[in-house]
C-alpha cells in the first residue's frame, strides 16, 4: 500500500518541492520535508532519503540552487532556492496536475 | 548543473562524497531531534530518524549519480581495471599490443600511401572544380601546342585553363648533367590554380608570348636546397640546358606541383621552348606532349561543360591539321572531339602504375591483421576461461551480463588503442620505406605524406573495429555462466569447457586458411618476378655503360653533329678498359622508341582496315651489336660508311625475318615505309641479328629494323646514347668518357646509367609488389603459426588428465604424439583445404600482375599447401612432445 503512493509521490515530488520553495523560500532538505509532510496533514509520507537524488537533479536542470548555509541551530546545511526557470517550470507542473486530477475525476464522475 | 560543475564533482570526488554525507547527516540529526522532542529515547530517535530516511547508501548513490557524467565515470573505472590486469598479465599484454601494433600498423601504412597517391586532393584553392581536357570519352590526354592555343581561345565552357608538361632541366653547363624536374607551363597555371607567391611573384599571362626571353619560377624545396632561404632565391639566374632563366619568384610552400608521386622544381612559360629546342617548335602539329586543365564556368556541371567542348571540337581540330600527314591519318585526326573529366586529383604517372597494386597490397594487409585478431581472440578466449570464478562473483553480486560485456570489451579497445598508438609510429616509418622502394633511379617518387583526418580516421575505426571482432565473442562467452555452478566447482574448467575450445578450434581453420591463400599469392607474385629477372632480353645486360650525350650545346653546326657524334664515338673507342663501344639512337627499355608502319615489296600503301603490325626501327653505328653482345645470324653488321650518302641499307632481327620473310632470304629483300601519302625509297636488307627486347621486358617484340646513323630520319640528331661494354665495373669508364667528350667540345652534357640498372628500373613495380607481398606473407605465416601452437598447447594443457590416464594404461610415447599430432593435422587439413579454395577464387585478382605463370599454377599452389602444411606440422609437434612427456602421476594427483 505504502510502495503504491510512493510511486505517486516520486511523480509530483518536483512539483511539491518547487512549490515549497516557491511559496516558503530558501529552505534545506530536511524543512521541504516536514513542510510536505505537515502541508498535507501527514497524508503524504515520503521516504525521506529519495528526496535527495530528487533535489540534485532538480538542481541539474537548472530548476533550483543549492548553497551551504548555517541554521539558527548553527549546523551546516544546504539551502535550496527557486530558479527563474525553476518557477516557468512549477507552472508547468501545475497546470500538467490541473488537467491530469481533472480528467481523472472526470473518469470516475463518468462511470 | 553545468557540465563544468559535474566534471567538477569527479574530480574531486572525496569532497563531493563528504559534501554528500554532511547533508544528509544534517537531515538525520533533525528528524533524531525532532523525534527526541516528542519523547523517544536517544537511541530509539537515532534508529527511527534512520528507518524513516530510507537506505542511506542507495539514496547517496543515486543522488551522487545526479552530479556527475554517470557514464563517463563508469568508463573510467573500466578503463583503469583494465590497465589493472593488463598490467597484471604482461606476458599476454605484450603479445597482444605487438601483433596489433603490427597489424595496425601495416594497415596504416598502406592506407596512407593510397591516401597520398589515390585520394588527397592537390594543395590548390578549390581542387574539386578541376576538370581535365580529354579527346573524347576513352581519348588521350596529351595535345598539341597549336591545339592547347585554340582551346584557349575558343572554350566557351572553361572559365580558365592552362597546359602543362612535365620535364627534366639540366642545370649544369657541359660535362655531367644535373638533372632537375621542372614543368612547361601556359601563362594562367598558378592564377587558374590559385597558387600564390611566397617570394617574388609567380608566372603570369604577360610572361607567355611568342618570342619571350624566358622566365623561371621555382618550387619552395627547390629554392631552399639552392639559395638558402626563399627570398635570395629572387633575381637569381638559372642555367637550363645552358641558357639563362632569372628567378622571378617562389611558389608557395605547400604546392608542390599537379604531378602526384614527383615534385616539379622550375616552371617555365611555354613560349620559352622556343629558345631551348627551335624556333617554331610550338607550331609543330604532331608534337602531342601537354595536359590541359581548367575550371568550368560556374553554372556549369562537369558534363555540360563535356558536351560545350564537344560543340567547338570539330572547328578546333580543322583549323589545327597537319599537312604533312597521308589523307586517311587526316580523316582520322578530324573525328576527334573534346571533353572534360574531373581532375581533383590531379595527374599521376605513378597512380596509374601502382594504383591498382596498392588495393591489392591493402586486402593482404587486411587478411595479416584478420590473422592476428583470430590470435588475440583466442588468447582471450582462454582468458576468458580462467577468470570465470571472478565473473561469476560478480554476476552473483549483482552485476548486469551487458555491464559485464562492456567491461571486457574495454580491456579489448584499450588494447587495440595502445596497438593502434604504436603501429602509427611504426607505419610512419614504414611508410617512408615504401616510397624509397618505389623510387628508382629515373623516377625519384615524392609523396605529400602527411597524416591527415582521413588516415587518423581510418586507425582509428581499424582500432575499434579490431578491438569489437576479437573482443565481441570471447566477452560473451566469458559472461555466459552460471554462478553456482561456477563457484562450486572451484573454477577448474569444467564450465564452457568443450563450446569455447570448439571456436578456438574454427580459429585455427579460419587462420590456416587465409595464410595460406596470402602464401599463395606470394608465391605467385615471388614466382612472377624471377621470371621476369630469368627473361632473355636477347642482350648481354651485365657490364654495360650507357652514356646518354646531348648535343644540343656542342657548338658544332647541326650538320656538324653527326661528324661530332661520329668522333665521340671514334674517342670512346680509344678509352683502355673499353672492351667494346657503339652507338645508338635508342638504348632497350629506356621508354622511349620509334615504330612505323613498313612495306614488304609493295610500292604502294596497303588498303585501309588491314591489320598491320608495327615494328620497331632504331639507328645504331658500327659495333652497337657486338657491344650489346648480339649475334649476327646472316649477312652484315652496319658499317662504318654506311651513312646519309650510301645506299639505303638496313639490319632486321629474326622476328622481322619470321614474319615477312618465311620462304625466302630477307638479303638483298627491299622494303618501305610510308610517307604521307606516298612511300620511302626502298631500303635494302643486308644483315639479320637475333632478337632482342626493345620496350619492356614482359613485351614480346613484333620486330625490330637497324638502321644507320644519318639514313631513315632525314635529318640528324642532337641526342644520341653510346654503349660501352667494360673489362670490369662499367662505372670505371666514367671519367674517360668525361674527358673525352670534354675534349672534343665542353658543351656536351652526359647522363650516365648502367644496362643492368635500365633494366632493372623497368621490374620497379613487380619487385615492390613481390617484397611486400613475400614480406606480409612470412607475417601471415608466422602469426598462424603461433596461434596454432597456442590452440594446441591449450588443448594438451586441457587434457592433461586424459593423457595421464592415457599413459598410466599403457600408452606410449609415440602414441600419444600421434593422437595430438593427428588432431591437429585435421585442423590443418581442413584449413588447408578451405585455403586452396580461397587461393583459387581469389587470385585472379593478381593476375594481371603475374609474369609466365597463371594465377591458377597447380605447381605453385601445391608447393604452398605443401610448405604450409610441414610448417604447421612443425608448429604442432613441440606441444605434442611435451604432452608425451606428462608424468601420469602429476596429472592424476592435480585432480
Amino acid at each position: 500500500m505504502t510502495r503504491q503512493k510512493n510511486d505517486i509521490l516520486q511523480g509530483t515530488l518536483a512539483l511539491l518541492v518547487l512549490r515549497t520553495l516557491s511559496v516558503r523560500g530558501a529552505l534545506h532538505g530536511y524543512a521541504i520535508t516536514q513542510h510536505i509532510q505537515q502541508g498535507s496533514a501527514d497524508l503524504l509520507r515520503v521516504e525521506e532519503g529519495s528526496l535527495y537524488p530528487a533535489l540534485h537533479r532538480m538542481e541539474q536542470d537548472g530548476w533550483v540552487r543549492g548553497k551551504w548555509g548555517t541554521t539558527e541551530k548553527n549546523r551546516q546545511a544546504r539551502f535550496y532556492s527557486l530558479t527563474a526557470v525553476g518557477k516557468r517550470q512549477l507552472a508547468h507542473e501545475e497546470d500538467s496536475w490541473a488537467r491530469l486530477t481533472d480528467g481523472v475525476a472526470r473518469v470516475l464522475r463518468f462511470a | 548543473m553545468a557540465w563544468y560543475h559535474r566534471l567538477l564533482n569527479m574530480a574531486r570526488a572525496d569532497r563531493h562524497s563528504r559534501d554528500l554525507d554532511r547533508e544528509m547527516a544534517f537531515h538525520l540529526d533533525e528528524r533524531a531531534d525532532a523525534l527526541r522532542a516528542t519523547g523517544m529515547n536517544e537511541d530509539d530517535a537515532t534508529r527511527e530518524a534512520r528507518r524513516r530516511f530510507g537506505n542511506r547508501t542507495a539514496q547517496k548513490e543515486r543522488t551522487h549519480d545526479a552530479d556527475v557524467f554517470a557514464w563517463m565515470e563508469s568508463l573510467v573505472a573500466d578503463v583503469r581495471y583494465a590497465l589493472r590486469t593488463l598490467i597484471a598479465s604482461p606476458g599476454f599484454a605484450l603479445v597482444a599490443i605487438l601483433s596489433l601494433a603490427l597489424g595496425i600498423g601495416a594497415n596504416t601504412a598502406i592506407f596512407s600511401l593510397t591516401d597520398a597517391l589515390v585520394l588527397k586532393s592537390l594543395p590548390v584553392s578549390h581542387p574539386e572544380q578541376l576538370v581535365q581536357v580529354t579527346m573524347g570519352a576513352r581519348g588521350g590526354s596529351g595535345f598539341t601546342n597549336p591545339l592547347w592555343e585554340q582551346i584557349r581561345d575558343n572554350a566557351p565552357a572553361l572559365s580558365s585553363a592552362f597546359a602543362y608538361s612535365d620535364t627534366r632541366f639540366n642545370l649544369s653547363r657541359g660535362g655531367e648533367v644535373q638533372m632537375t624536374r621542372g614543368a612547361w607551363v601556359s601563362g594562367d597555371f598558378f592564377s587558374t590554380l590559385g597558387v600564390r607567391a611566397e617570394a617574388g611573384r609567380v608566372l603570369q599571362r604577360g610572361d607567355d608570348f611568342r618570342g619571350c626571353p624566358g622566365v623561371a619560377a621555382v618550387s619552395d624545396a627547390f629554392a631552399r636546397r639552392q639559395y638558402g632561404d626563399p627570398t635570395n632565391a629572387v633575381g637569381k639566374v638559372l642555367s637550363l640546358n645552358d641558357h639563362p632563366f632569372p628567378v622571378v619568384g617562389v611558389a608557395d610552400a605547400g604546392f608542390f606541383g599537379i604531378e602526384v608521386g614527383q615534385t616539379a622544381d622550375i616552371y617555365v612559360p611555354l613560349c620559352a621552348q622556343e629558345l631551348l629546342f627551335r624556333p617554331g617548335i610550338l607550331d609543330a602539329r604532331s608534337r602531342w606532349f601537354l595536359n590541359i586543365i581548367g575550371r568550368p564556368k560556374p553554372s556549369l556541371s562537369t558534363q555540360q561543360a563535356s558536351a560545350a567542348m564537344a560543340t567547338v571540337a570539330a572547328g578546333i581540330f580543322k583549323a589545327t591539321l597537319p599537312t604533312d600527314w597521308s589523307t586517311d591519318n587526316q580523316q582520322e585526326y578530324l573525328k576527334n572531339t573534346l571533353s572534360v573529366v574531373p581532375a581533383a586529383t590531379g595527374l599521376s604517372e605513378l597512380r596509374a602504375q601502382y594504383g591498382r597494386a596498392l588495393y591489392i597490397l591493402m586486402v593482404v594487409v587486411g587478411v595479416v591483421l584478420l590473422i592476428a585478431c583470430a590470435n588475440i581472440a583466442n588468447l582471450l578466449l582462454a582468458r576468458g576461461a580462467a577468470r570465470q570464478r571472478e565473473i561469476s562473483i560478480r554476476m552473483a553480486i549483482g552485476a548486469g551480463r551487458g555491464r559485464l560485456v562492456r567491461q571486457l570489451l574495454t580491456e579489448s579497445v584499450l588494447l587495440s588503442l595502445l596497438g593502434a598508438a604504436l603501429g602509427v609510429v611504426f607505419a610512419h616509418w614504414a611508410t617512408r620505406l615504401l616510397v624509397g622502394l618505389l623510387t628508382t633511379r629515373r623516377q625519384a617518387v615524392w609523396l605529400d605524406l602527411s597524416v591527415d583526418g582521413r588516415v587518423l580516421a581510418f586507425t582509428a575505426a581499424v582500432a575499434v573495429g579490431t578491438a569489437v571482432l576479437f573482443g565481441l565473442i570471447p566477452a560473451w562467452r566469458a559472461t555466459r555462466v552460471d554462478p553456482q555452478a561456477a563457484m562450486k566447482s572451484g573454477g577448474r574448467g569444467v564450465v564452457g569447457g568443450d563450446g569455447h575450445h570448439r571456436l578456438g578450434k574454427s580459429l585455427v581453420v579460419l587462420q590456416v586458411a587465409l595464410s595460406l591463400a596470402l602464401v599463395t599469392a606470394a608465391a605467385l607474385l615471388l614466382g612472377s618476378f624471377r621470371k621476369l629477372t630469368q627473361v632473355n632480353p636477347g642482350f648481354d645486360r651485365s657490364g654495360v655503360l650507357l652514356v646518354a650525350a646531348d648535343f644540343t650545346h656542342a657548338r658544332t653546326g647541326t650538320e656538324q653533329q653527326l661528324i661530332a657524334e661520329r668522333q665521340l664515338l671514334d674517342g670512346l673507342q680509344a678509352i683502355p678498359g673499353a672492351r667494346a663501344v657503339g652507338s645508338s639512337l635508342f638504348t632497350p627499355i629506356s621508354g622511349s622508341g620509334w615504330n612505323d608502319f613498313v612495306l614488304v615489296n609493295a610500292a604502294k600503301r596497303p588498303e585501309k582496315g588491314k591489320r598491320q603490325t608495327i615494328p620497331w626501327f632504331n639507328q645504331v653505328s658500327a659495333g652497337y651489336f657486338h657491344t650489346m653482345g648480339m649475334t649476327l645470324v646472316a649477312g652484315r653488321d652496319i658499317a662504318p660508311t654506311d651513312g646519309p650518302t650510301t645506299p639505303l641499307v638496313a639490319v632486321v632481327d629474326e622476328a622481322i625475318v619470321h614474319q615477312y620473310f618465311t620462304s625466302v632470304s630477307p638479303l638483298g629483300q627491299t622494303f618501305r615505309t610510308p610517307v604521307g601519302d606516298t612511300t620511302s625509297a626502298p631500303v635494302t636488307i643486308v644483315g639479320v641479328v637475333e632478337t632482342a627486347k626493345y620496350r619492356s621486358l614482359t613485351e614480346d617484340s613484333p620486330g625490330t629494323i637497324y638502321l644507320p646513323f644519318g639514313q631513315g630520319d632525314g635529318g640528324g640528331t642532337a641526342n644520341v646514347a653510346y654503349e660501352l661494354r667494360a673489362n670490369g665495373s662499367p662505372t670505371t669508364l666514367i671519367p674517360a668518357v668525361k674527358a673525352a667528350a670534354a675534349q672534343l667540345s665542353p658543351g656536351i652534357t652526359l647522363d650516365f646509367t648502367t644496362l643492368s640498372d635500365q633494366l632493372s628500373a623497368s621490374l620497379a613495380r613487380p619487385r615492390v609488389l613481390a617484397t611486400l607481398s613475400g614480406f606480409f606473407g612470412a607475417l601471415a605465416l608466422l602469426l598462424a603459426m603461433i596461434g596454432l601452437y597456442g590452440t594446441i598447447s591449450y588443448d594438451v594443457t586441457r587434457r592433461r588428465n586424459e593423457i595421464g590416464v592415457r599413459i598410466a594404461l599403457g600408452a606410449v610415447g609415440a602414441r600419444v604424439v600421434r593422437m595430438v599430432i593427428g588432431d591437429a593435422g585435421r585442423l590443418i587439413l581442413l584449413g588447408i583445404a578451405l585455403g586452396l579454395a580461397l587461393a583459387f577464387a581469389t587470385t585472379r585478382f593478381v593476375s594481371s600482375f603475374l609474369f609466365g605463370l597463371t594465377a591458377t599454377d597447380p605447381t605453385t599452389m601445391v608447393l604452398a599447401a605443401l610448405a604450409l602444411g610441414l610448417v604447421a606440422i612443425g608448429a604442432a609437434l613441440v606441444p605434442a612432445w611435451r604432452a608425451a612427456r606428462v608424468d601420469p602421476m602429476d596429472a592424476l594427483r592435480e585432480e
